[in-house]
């Protein structure tokens, strides 16, 4: 019998934070946020494995540490490979009675080059092999703890330190890796997109990968005012405009079934997220319009999808 | 007369590396070498050359092999995290006889370790790193002039020999801002690449190329024994030709240090400081890290000296030291437990070294 899935109400999310305050995050981070959420969602019943980035240099900076939950460190590339060992290990102390059965949920959280570039191949595996865990993808779209450098995972267009906007480049030439398809294509139980700027939602798919046996993956925009030159106090707004110009589009996969969470009638031009984002200034009007056409087709891509899982 | 900037060390590799006709450069995000990958990210397209960012370590050194088993000179950068992650390509690269320059800023470890200087990555670099038995030839910079010339050094020795070439820096030496001079170094003539694999009758017998580690397929050697033969034999050559080091005011010392990058230069003024209060020390600075100058330091020890290695991990290069003298002198140690303050942030200083000095006196 498959229980039923519980959603949070406003009430019912836990004042408690688990992601203590004191880190070292940059003013408006949309991670630190995303985070924030996605801790109260999991609860402490949890252990989880983190890549290196920004997550985990700016909440465990030796010798102090931000998780209030069991909390492990991680290579770069390897953190679905050691969340995998981890539930290996859970399991075979639980089957040999050396600990009480319990339902410990094995999440690993890393960025988008942490995930799309360098932690592809352990990923992969992980969801292949079929682990019980959480993949969580904090996606700010550049490896931004180091220093703005262009990640698989930038979008078209955006200038960053190693693909510069100038007269010989428009910055990022090449489109965002869908992420969320690769996962789809390993016929995972679930897959979602999330962002903080529609914080329940984040909860609440959170909470259902958690809950969910078998790998779920759950890719989370997180707004980067550093390295993506906006302002600090709009990274609610330009989540917001991500997933109303079609951009992001909030959606999740459960079993194959495609389902749209936030679908507007009609899409905002995709000129209103670019223009306040330092990072797509220098791009002229016939390739915002490029732009503007890439999403349009995605967008159907996708309501395709969504038609054809009701159906 | 070269060009004449203000720069940091990781610029002055790039720079280096421009003017040795370095045609790509493979590269991926790690803290502390980021201004060398994006130098070249900014500067290789405007000159028509090629920048790459992969999607990991393994990608850069891997393009690095596909790259050089072309002929052309490339590149690629990391720090220590980074380096780890190369070493089945560079023992790769080794046995299939491919020249590539690889610089390693070193950072902290061991694992992730933290972000800043340090010296820990000297046993990686100069027993090979991978599996199996070959060397690299390891140059370490101490200045930003020394980064510029020591990565043309690279490039030529690496065609020399047709051997991985190391650039040992650290993150205080990338970092450090000098005035230096930009200026192409004429090595002399090279040999002709005709083992590269550029398309079927590209060559002059019009024969094709075939680049492989021969382990499984001895299109270069008759058999694997001949094959190790060939590495001894060139590991032999490197250490009698290429040996480098910087002696300084070691005539008449008693005590001699030894060092390479940021600690020499550190090591040097607690010699000038040794010298003042009339004690007689010595600088032995490491321009080669491996071949390491075993004969040289022998030699000093039958004479009576003394020495200390500093170093800014817990013990490395020390060992190199005690190998050279052979339990005949005392050999003393100034490593990372010794830095002013006891965080990643810290570093050794002069005077440390020089409470030291006057011990051994």
């Amino acid at each position: 019998m498959e229980e039923k899935f519980i959603k949070f109400g406003k009430n019912l999310v836990p004042i408690e934070e688990l992601l203590a305050p004191g880190h070292s995050f940059c003013i408006g981070c949309g991670e630190a946020l995303a985070l924030r959420l996605a801790c109260k969602a999991l609860g402490k019943n949890v252990i989880i494995a983190n890549a290196t980035g920004c997550m985990e240099i700016c909440t465990s900076p030796f010798p102090y540490t931000s998780w209030r939950v069991p909390w492990m460190h991680t290579l770069f590339e390897n953190t679905a490979a050691e969340i995998s060992g981890a539930e290996a290990g859970l399991k075979i102390l639980m089957e040999k009675g050396k600990m009480p059965e319990k339902d410990i949920k094995c999440v690993a959280i890393a960025g988008d080059g942490g995930t799309s570039d360098i932690g592809l191949q352990a990923l992969s595996g992980a969801f292949e092999r079929n682990h019980d865990f959480l993949y969580l993808c904090f996606d700010n779209e550049a490896y931004m703890n180091t220093g703005i450098q262009r990640s698989s995972a930038t979008p078209y267009g955006a200038s960053t330190t190693t693909a510069p906007a100038g007269k010989f480049s428009i910055g990022q030439t090449t489109q965002k890796k869908d992420m969320v398809a690769i996962a789809v294509a390993h016929n995972i139980p679930y897959v979602a997109t999330a962002c903080p700027s529609y914080p329940f939602d984040l909860i609440n798919k959170v909470k259902k990968g958690a809950e969910i046996k078998g790998p779920a993956y759950v890719h989370i925009l997180s707004v980067c005012p550093t390295g993506w030159r906006i302002a600090t106090d709009i990274i609610i707004e330009i989540g917001q405009l991500a997933v109303e110009t079609g951009i992001f589009p909030l959606y999740e996969v459960e079993q194959g079934k495609y389902k749209l969470n936030v679908d507007r009638p009609k899409l905002k031009p995709v000129e209103e997220y670019l223009k306040p984002q330092g990072r797509y200034r220098h791009l002229p009007k016939e390739e915002i319009e490029k732009i503007q056409e890439r999403v349009n087709q995605e967008y159907t891509r996708l309501k395709a999808k969504v038609t054809a899982s009701a159906a | 007369m070269g060009e004449r900037m203000f720069i940091e060390g990781n610029e002055a590799i790039a720079r280096g590396a421009t003017v040795a006709d370095c045609q790509a450069f493979f590269g991926y995000p790690i803290t502390p070498q980021n201004e060398i990958t994006q130098w070249f990210a900014r500067e290789f397209p405007k000159m028509g050359r090629i920048f790459v960012q992969t999607q990991s370590e393994l990608g850069s050194i891997n393009m690095l092999y596909g790259a050089a088993a072309t002929g052309i000179r490339a590149m690629t950068s990391s720090s220590s995290p980074g380096w780890s992650l190369m070493q089945e390509t560079m023992s790769d690269m080794a046995n299939a006889e491919l020249p590539c320059v690889v610089i390693d800023v070193q950072r902290g470890g061991p694992g992730g370790g933290p972000i800043r200087h340090a010296q820990q990555d000297y046993f990686q670099c100069t027993r090979g790193g991978g599996h199996g038995d070959y060397r690299n030839i390891v140059l370490a910079p101490a200045s930003a002039q020394e980064c510029c010339d020591l990565t043309q050094l690279a490039f030529y020795l690496a065609d020399k020999y047709r051997n991985p070439v190391v650039v040992i820096s650290d993150a205080i030496i990338g970092r450090l801002r000098e005035t230096i001079e930009v200026k192409k170094i004429d090595f002399g003539p090279m040999p002709d690449k005709d083992w590269a694999v550029t398309g079927k009758g590209r060559h002059k017998d019009g024969k094709r190329r075939v680049v492989e580690h021969a382990g499984d397929l001895f299109a270069r050697y008759p058999s694997y024994q001949a094959l190790l033969l060939n590495l001894d034999q060139k590991i032999k050559r490197m250490q009698e030709s290429e040996l480098r080091y910087e002696g300084y005011k070691t005539e008449d010392a008693e005590l001699i240090l030894v060092a390479y990058g940021y600690t020499a230069r550190v090591s040097k003024e607690a010699v000038n400081m040794a010298r003042t209060e009339g004690i007689k020390a010595g600088l032995i600075r490491l321009i080669t890290a491996w071949p390491f100058p075993y004969e040289v330091l022998r030699q000093k020890a039958s004479q009576g000296s003394r020495f200390l290695a500093v170093e800014d991990s817990l013990g490395q290069l020390v060992d190199d030291v005690r190998v050279a003298v052979e339990s005949h002198t005392e050999v003393g140690l100034v490593n990372i437990l010794d830095r002013h303050m006891p965080t990643d942030g810290g570093m050794i200083l002069p005077d440390k070294i020089l409470a030291k000095i006057e011990v051994m006196k």
